[in-house]
């Protein structure tokens, strides 16, 4: 078998276990509520499971999904229907929640893919460029950025945005897609090939189609960029100070290596993976800011989910599925930025064709 | 007192102490600062008509002036800064006590126990707070109702209505008390606590004290508490810290996103994130709507990450007083 089959196969199965303790854990915490609780998640649509409920009715529902058996079994019972397919009905959404998440990931992977392709390289260079001399003018200005970036919440940061570039200037515009564009999408017959509104416009050649999504993503994927940019750039720029006098530095340089290349291929190769570690350990909170992003930005993506499912009565099933789902996101990225630093680093390259 | 002094010889932990300091004393001086009156209800104090909805500048009655709804900023400011004061410490302090202990707990018994334990530390990582402020809400929700009650979620920051046509049950009333947010905070911030002090105690139990303490006949738990997690607290102190900035500032969020919690900086700045381009398209002809509470919160989250930096660094045993060559402690 190939190694790198092997390696993949190995984080495949630790991602597995992950998402099994936290959907444990996660429904734990809906076994702290009483059955009758519990029933409102197998609520069927038409139905309604509040206080004008039957007692007949919610206890049908207990008998039929077994809500009044041992925590292991009903976890069980739950695993079965995550794995089918049936996350429950969300009254909020009206519609199945599986498939209103579904219909809302291409909004968020478009948003969340170029602010990583954005922060990730940009993040990188600039720590290793600041680092290497430390206290020069680079490094100076990085510093400054960085320190604005991390400490700059990032929804006033697009509050002030949204004012300035939109309601004051009108250069950028919050949202997806404005109304005209809408109508105009519907007449000319757009076609969604991917659900990326980027790629999309382009596969149907409509250049200007392109430029208003682009107008509508700026924003938002500055924002959230500008924030992790500095984290990322900060953790690198440390690491680089500490490899910067190593002796494999000193040795290449010794050797006559010149200070671009001792810099871009020796020093970037060291500092990759810690600090595309750090950014996969805090996998869970760029997931959260990318949520917050979507909400004020009014981009609806899946997130658009649990701001529906906070507007009115209570809707568990739309929460639940939520949480199911933002935790396969953060793996999900967790497994991209694993691999990207296994294909990169060679030391975990070795270490993976080694076995 | 070689890491107190690196400390001390930092002018950003100076600057770091300074701001919450001055944050700590308006919190406890709120009273004197601000004094409540008849009209006020949490941390907001009405001085004009509700249903008047320019914002006005900064007056005798309103220091900072009003936001729309005619409340005053001033008064929201200090009271607010108080309740984010509480907020982040009773997080911190939370999630400080219960991951240490995992943690400690975890490292102690070893071997299977420990992977077992850090293992399900792991797949906390795994989880946006967001999610999980979302989810236990709807859970909190689910189960007033099934007491009997009526509950609703009101995004317009006025939070939840819940309604009992009945004396609700205990069970409920306790409920209806706790603030969803503080604990679900706690629940994702405590794995660094973990992992830090589990490295900590795994390292220290091989130790000769570690030894004669178990040699003495000490219970697993008195040599946990006595011995164990007095020596490997330190590093966690440091993530305290860092915790009580961003938890202030991700209830903050929160509540700005219509998400529930009852941060008043947060509800302050919805109140006014219309407003931020006055009249003219001047973005500072009604600066007093956000200007003030933005300073609070950067200045509260810059506060604690310089206390942080700096504590990590002095305790860092490579660290020099030396300028040059020191990682990032801006």
């Amino acid at each position: 078998m190939p190694p790198f089959l092997q390696f993949l196969i190995r984080r495949i199965f630790a991602m597995f276990v992950s998402l099994v303790v936290i959907t444990m854990v996660l429904y734990a915490g809906v076994m702290l509520t009483p059955p009758e609780a519990r029933a409102r998640l197998y609520v069927p649509p038409g139905k309604s499971g509040d206080h004008t409920a039957s007692d007949a009715f919610i206890n049908s529902l207990i008998r039929q999904y077994h809500l009044d058996e041992p925590y292991l079994v009903q976890y069980g019972y739950w695993a079965k229907s995550l794995l089918t397919g049936k996350w429950g009905y969300s009254p909020t959404l009206r519609g199945d929640v599986l498939s209103e998440l579904l219909r809302r990931t291409p909004a968020t992977l478009e948003l969340s893919l170029y602010s990583l392709l954005l922060l990730i390289p940009l993040g990188l260079a600039s720590g290793l460029v600041a680092g290497w001399r430390p206290n020069r003018w680079f490094d100076g200005l990085f510093r400054g950025t960085a320190f604005f970036g991390t400490s700059m919440p990032p929804f006033i940061l697009s509050m002030i945005l949204i004012s300035v570039f939109y309601v004051n200037l009108g250069w950028l515009a919050p949202g997806r897609v404005d109304v005209t564009t809408d109508l105009l999408m519907t007449r000319i017959g757009f076609v969604d090939y991917t659900g990326f509104l980027t790629l999309d416009s382009l596969l149907n050649g409509r250049v200007d189609i392109f430029l208003i999504a682009l107008r509508h993503l700026a924003m938002p994927v500055f924002t959230l960029s500008i924030f992790h940019w500095a984290t990322l750039g900060r953790i690198t720029r440390a690491t680089v100070i500490g490899q910067r006098n190593k002796e494999y530095i000193i040795a290449a340089r010794a050797r006559g290596v010149n200070e671009r290349a001792l810099l871009w291929r020796h020093a970037l190769r060291a500092i990759l993976a810690p600090s595309l570690t750090a950014i996969a350990l805090s996998a869970a909170s760029v997931v959260t800011s990318i949520f917050v992003v979507e909400i004020i930005f009014g981009l609806t993506g899946v997130s658009q989910v649990i701001v529906i499912s906070m507007s009115g009565y209570p809707d568990a099933p739309a929460a639940l599925g939520f949480a199911v789902y933002s935790v396969l996101m953060v793996i999900g990225l967790m497994f991209l930025l694993d691999t990207i630093q296994a294909v990169l680093d060679p030391r975990v390259r070795d270490e993976v064709f080694k076995t | 007192m070689r890491r107190l002094r690196i400390f001390l010889s930092h002018w950003q932990n100076w600057l770091g102490m300074i701001i919450v300091l001055v944050f700590a004393v308006t919190a406890l001086t709120a009273p004197l600062l601000s004094p409540p009156n008849d009209t006020t209800q949490g941390a907001f104090k009405k001085v004009g008509r509700q249903g008047d909805l320019k914002p006005h500048p900064p007056s005798e009655i309103a220091p900072l002036g009003t936001v729309p709804g005619q409340l005053d900023v001033y008064h929201a400011l200090i009271w607010g800064g108080r309740e984010a004061m509480i907020f982040g410490l009773s997080v911190a302090l939370g999630a400080f006590m219960f991951g240490s202990l995992f943690g400690a707990i975890a490292g102690y018994a070893g071997g299977v126990v420990n992977n077992v334990m850090m293992r399900i530390a792991d797949a906390f990582l795994t989880f946006p707070a967001l999610a999980g402020v979302v989810f236990l809400q709807q859970l909190v929700a689910i189960t007033i109702e099934s007491q009997g009650g009526i509950f609703w979620f009101n995004n317009d920051y006025i939070g939840r209505l819940v309604y009992f046509d009945f004396t609700p049950p205990p069970f409920a009333v306790f409920l209806m008390a706790v603030d969803p947010i503080l604990i679900s905070l706690i629940i994702f911030s405590w794995m660094p606590f973990a992992r830090i002090v589990n490295t900590m105690v795994i390292t220290l139990k091989q130790t000769e004290f570690i030894q004669a303490g178990r040699a003495l006949g000490g219970t697993p738990w008195w040599i946990i508490r006595r011995h164990l997690l007095p020596n490997s607290i330190g590093p966690a102190v440091v993530l305290a810290a860092r915790d009580v900035g961003s938890s202030v500032i991700l209830q903050a969020t929160i509540t700005f996103i219509g998400l529930g919690g009852a941060s008043a900086w947060g509800i302050l700045l919805s109140l006014g994130r219309n407003w931020v381009i006055g009249p003219g398209g001047n973005l500072l002809s009604a600066w007093w709507v956000f200007l003030p509470v933005t300073i609070a919160i950067v200045l509260f989250g810059i506060g604690w990450n310089l206390i942080g930096d700096g504590l990590t660094e002095a305790l860092d045993p490579t660290a020099t007083l030396h300028k040059w060559d020191r990682p990032d402690a801006s």
